[in-house]
């Protein structure tokens, strides 16, 4: 293998060295992968507090994501990021793309929370509240409805095919795209009125985008879920990488008791662990085998760790059988396990400076931005000079200049607005002064201001329109700037 | 290669999604003259293509890193 002598490649002569690499017993010499090739893990169902509180999760998570795009609010869908027409409808918010500050404010809010959540408890997000968590939980469900559980789907998978095997796959697959395509529709009924497509769909009106991005999101939910599982967590998310970033030594953290489990091994139910010189671990691999990343977490934390509490749950009921105290496997903090903490002790280092900074840092950005929402006026206005001309005399030998003024209502009735400027003599509006503008619309109004002849020096004079919603008695106040000249 | 096209495809996927939220919360599609006049597309139809259209060109970033980040002798012993 590692031989440096001039060979010809492709015609030209040069010298391939390579580093000596030691194929694995059984490999092709030729073909070294360096990858670790995959196996397919089959994770067993579990039941347990952690699994009893991810299914909550569930629930709750996917209650909201299937029903909200239903509910109605007033003449219009509650939740509806309408992009075809620029708005978004949040409830009684209307926002307008000018609104970007707001999305900035909620992905700050969300990134500060998961380094938060984090800090205290490990990776909440990615146990109970994940979408690839969620939906993969739920795929193992139908999974085990149609196939059995783990040991039965793996007896299955290595016979060969039979009428029951078949059947119980079309299954499966059956009920896996049905709720794949369901969840697709849903995503797009956040962006297209869900009763629209709904009726799209009824009628089979296929070739539009909608129908594009139902099945794209669909395919996107069956993969994940269905086949790259865990593989998504350990080599497609960023997060996994970099989270033990916000881990200290007072997170909680799914642990392995060693000092307590070791030495391991298998006894029977009546020998003293003592006697036989042998941990509270009976070595029965069920933590392995309920892990949906297949690991090992007597090996103690991994990267690939989603903290989804499985190990601990089985390893209860384990403990529970054999009689012995329960928590080989649990949620603690590495501390609390070297120190030998109780509950109280672990809750007091809760508040340590990371959190503290976090929290805050946090709590300044909701505040902030609840302020903002609740001062923000329902309509925004922008002001253009006309491109095309600086000045101009009207008649009566007035100096004219002429601008428009976006009016954006970003509420549901028709507001009516009165427009005026200051900040010249004389200066006035020679065009309509008052204007309404229709629900969530915005409408762009050519203003002309003239300023008597001899009125102001020549030069750009600085000056302010005042727009006020006459509905609501307010009014916001826009520089420009009025051009005289020479 | 299985790995190596998840390593292009899917953080392009990211960027481009990131792409797409910042070009056209600010642009609106319409608003643009393409090559001198207006634009027939609907702005749904301009959001999927200029999806794709970031994912493609954010994809050829990444394929370019992990072709330039190739050891010699890699390239030495299979230049493709």
């Amino acid at each position: 293998m590692s031989d440096s002598k001039p060979t010809q490649l492709k015609g030209i002569p040069i010298t391939v060295s390579s580093a000596p690499i030691e194929p694995p017993p059984g490999a092709d010499a030729e073909m070294v992968s360096l990858y670790q090739a995959h196996k397919k893990i089959y994770p067993r169902s579990v039941s347990g507090l952690f699994s009893r509180w991810r299914w909550a999760l569930v629930f709750l998570t996917q209650i909201i994501f299937y029903g909200l795009p239903w509910l109605e609010w007033g003449q219009r869908q509650s939740v509806l990021f309408d992009l075809g027409a620029r708005r978004f409808y949040i409830f009684g918010l209307v926002l307008y793309p000018q609104d970007f500050i707001y999305l900035t404010g909620i992905l700050v809010i969300s990134a500060y929370s998961l380094f938060l959540f984090t800090a205290v408890a490990g990776r909440l997000w990615c146990g109970y509240a994940c979408p690839q968590t969620v939906y993969t939980e739920m795929f193992l469900w139908l999974e085990k409805l149609t196939e059995g559980d783990r040991s039965m789907r793996m007896r299955r998978d290595a016979a060969p095919w039979s009428v029951e095997k078949f059947a119980r796959k079309a299954a499966k697959q059956f009920l896996w795209i049905t709720l794949a395509l369901w969840t697709g529709f849903t995503f797009v009924g956040y962006f297209t009125p869900i009763h629209v497509l709904a009726s799209e769909f009824a009628h089979w009106n296929l070739g539009s985008w909608e129908i594009f991005w139902t099945f794209f999101y669909a395919f996107a939910t069956y993969g994940n879920a269905g086949f790259m599982r865990e593989q998504v967590c350990k080599y497609m998310c960023p997060y996994a990488r970099f989270q033990s970033a916000m881990f200290d030594k007072d997170t909680l953290i799914v642990t392995y008791d060693r000092e307590r489990g070791e030495p391991r091994g298998a006894r029977s139910k009546k020998a003293d662990p003592a006697a036989l010189n042998l941990g509270a671990c009976v070595d029965c691999s069920l933590c392995v085998q309920v892990c949906p990343t297949g690991i090992d977490i007597r090996n103690g934390l991994q990267y690939e760790c989603i903290g989804c509490g499985a190990c601990a749950d089985v390893c209860d009921t384990v403990m529970d059988k054999v009689g012995y105290a329960r928590g080989l496997v649990k949620y603690t903090t590495q501390h609390a396990l070297q120190e030998k903490w109780n509950r109280s002790q672990i809750l007091r280092h809760i508040l340590r400076p990371r959190v503290l900074i976090y929290s805050g840092i946090l709590l300044a950005i909701v505040l902030a931005m609840a302020v903002s929402l609740s001062l923000r006026l329902p309509f925004k206005v922008d002001v253009d000079r006309d491109r095309g001309s600086l000045a101009r005399i009207a008649d009566g030998g007035k100096i004219e200049n002429v601008f428009r003024i976006q009016v954006m209502n970003a509420s549901e009735v028709t507001q009516h607005f009165h427009l005026s400027v200051e900040g010249l003599p004389g200066l006035a509006l020679a065009s309509e002064a008052d204007v309404s503008v229709e629900s969530t619309q915005s409408r762009w109004v050519p203003v002309r201001l003239q300023l008597p002849y001899e009125g102001a020096d020549p030069g750009s004079h600085p000056i302010h329109f005042k727009i006020e919603a006459t509905d609501l008695g307010k009014s916001v106040s826009e520089k420009s700037v009025f051009i005289v000249p020479r | 290669m299985k790995q190596k096209l998840m390593w292009i495809a899917w953080p392009s996927f990211l960027m481009a999604g990131v792409l797409e939220l910042l070009v056209f919360a600010v642009v609106d599609p319409q608003d643009l003259n393409w090559f001198g006049h207006g634009f027939e597309m609907s702005r749904q139809a301009t959001y999927s293509l200029g999806f794709f259209v970031f994912w493609f060109v954010t994809s050829i970033a990444g394929a370019l890193t992990l072709f330039l980040s190739l050891p010699a002798n890699e390239v030495n012993r299979s230049p493709l």
